[in-house]
């Protein structure tokens, strides 16, 4: 569904990151895994068309993204939910999640898509009318997934989800991620979350100083050896 | 009625009359300083282009005012949709950073101030000029107004109001409010933040292209008329809140009054006293009325 090879981008004159290849399949929960300042934030922001990639490819199903600008690349079915929720705080909930729906094909739907998002997320429609930033952390993580969803992604990239949260809206975010895989939705994740990301994803890369350092199915890199020294601390 | 009770409404709606192209000035800088992120000095030029050619199409071609109007709005809005793509957009590409684009864009907007001017000097010369048009009296609770000055007034709250419902209420205005607040998330939404910048810059101008129609029928004009209207815009919009379009509205209307009362005591005082507002807003309160 989504390749990326031999992928170099740069911050200024930084090199953030380095030749990085890796695939995700359909229907799959990919996880990226890394330290802070690891690079993970900046891979995600160059697939999704906001940082452009100084040489590599990346192919979206089949066809090469790497030069086409954000409101593009939404159109063709990738959704970005970033890091830190960037909600529209002057704008109501509603609006926020009609921002979610505002390329062509999916404004035309978005009632219905409304509809299903309200079912995963219930707390979003009682707070329909409030200001987004008068949510709490947990809500506008919801409201931030919520928006993501409305453009109807076949690949939602999904930024820190758990950051901030307490350990019960935690778990509560695990469980939707699994619930969209569920429904064919493919997921790219990053996580800082190390143990709860392995033990939801499929398969996982481990993103060290700007390159992949390991990447297998979920269970290898639980049972590597590095993984847990370095990441889980046993 | 006693007459300072009838002198008392003669300055409030005298003040609303000319609040009302001030908020219209304000609302299209508003736009372009607080989307398209361009402190447009030019600004106030378009005001002048929009008057001239309201007074060529009205006294050369006989066609009325109002109609004026709609040729004249859409005509200065893709002039200022096409300056965006071309030069504003360029520049922006070519600046490594925020600030150095808000450097280069004023000096552009500059540059585009001498050009416009020189222009209008050459096409419509350097003297003063006037058409009269509904130049009747009216008269409200026994104060006379001119009927060109309530036509004035209604075109500018009308179209701030249809300004501000687009805005609420639309797709391609909930881009450009969600664009004001956040570029970057608002292109992953899929909002085209070029086209949504050139679309704010058009209706920027177009908004001082059609102050300039409306107040082309009281006052007279000159190629550098302009100038005095792009200082009026900057107070009101710093009086209203950098950025917010309810602001510059509202701010242009308080200044509207202000101006006036200000004028039944000595006419040559207003700008003055505009500059003395401004600079004690910058002091006091330099977020503005509606300011975060």
């Amino acid at each position: 569904m989504l390749e990326v090879s031999n992928l170099n981008a740069f911050y200024g004159n930084i090199h953030v990151l380095w030749d990085i290849s890796f695939t995700v399949k359909e229907a799959e929960i990919f996880a990226l895994i890394g330290a802070n300042g690891a690079g993970k934030s900046t891979l995600l922001r160059a697939i999704s068309g906001l940082l452009l990639p100084a040489s590599g490819t990346i192919t979206f199903l089949g066809q090469r993204i790497d030069h086409l600008s954000s409101n593009e690349i939404v159109e063709l079915g990738l959704s970005h939910i970033p890091e830190g929720r960037k909600l529209f705080t002057e704008m109501s909930v509603r609006e926020n999640l009609e921002m979610g729906a505002y390329t062509k094909p999916a404004w035309v739907q978005k009632a219905e898509t409304l509809k299903w998002v309200y079912e995963i997320f219930p707390i979003l429609k009682e707070r329909e009318k409030q200001l987004a930033s008068t949510l709490s952390g947990g809500e506008q993580q919801m409201l931030a997934m919520g928006r993501g969803l409305m453009s109807r992604p076949k690949l939602c990239i999904i930024d820190e989800p758990s950051n901030g949260l307490a350990p019960r809206l935690v778990l509560e975010v695990f469980k939707v991620i699994k619930s969209l895989r569920d429904q064919d939705i493919t997921i790219l994740l990053v996580e800082q979350n190390v143990k709860h990301t392995l033990e939801t994803a499929d398969r996982a890369c481990v993103l060290e100083n700007g390159r992949l350092a390991l990447d297998g199915t979920c269970q290898q890199l639980l049972d590597s050896e590095h993984i847990r020294k370095a990441y889980l601390g046993l | 009625m006693p007459e300072s009770i009838v002198n008392i409404l003669d300055i409030a709606i005298g003040g609303l009359l000319l609040g009302g192209i001030y908020a219209l000035i304000a609302m299209g800088m508003s736009l372009q300083y607080g989307v398209a992120r361009v402190l447009n000095f030019s600004h106030g030029e378009f005001i002048m282009v929009g008057a001239f050619s309201t007074l060529t199409l009205y006294t050369v071609v006989g066609i009325n005012p109002l109609i004026c109007l709609v040729i004249i709005g859409p005509v200065i809005f893709l002039i200022g949709f096409l300056l965006h793509r071309t030069l504003f957009h360029q520049l922006s590409l070519r600046a490594p950073n925020a600030d150095a684009y808000a450097a280069s864009s004023i000096l552009a907007s500059f540059g585009l101030l001498f050009i416009i001017q020189n222009l209008a000097l050459l096409g419509w010369g350097a003297d003063y000029q006037a058409y009269t048009y509904l130049n009747f009296g009216v008269s409200i609770g026994g104060a006379i107004f001119s009927a060109n000055k309530l036509v004035i007034l209604g075109f500018s709250i009308g179209i701030g109001l249809i300004f501000y419902i687009f805005l609420a209420r639309t797709r391609t205005g909930k881009g450009i409010r969600a664009a004001a607040q956040d570029p970057a998330t608002a292109s992953l939404m899929g909002v085209n933040i070029n086209r949504v910048l050139a679309l704010c810059f058009g209706f920027g101008a177009a908004m001082a292209g059609i102050a300039g129609v409306l107040y082309s029928m009281r006052i007279p004009l000159n190629p550098a008329m302009g100038t005095q209207y792009t200082i009026i815009a900057i107070i009101v919009i710093v009086l209203g809140g950098l950025g917010s379009i309810p602001g510059a509205f509202i701010g242009g209307l308080i200044l509207g009054i202000i101006g006036e009362v200000v004028t039944s005591i000595d006419p040559s005082l207003s700008m003055a006293a505009y500059y003395f507002i401004f600079m004690l807003l910058l002091l006091v309160r330099p977020k503005g009325i509606f300011g975060k």
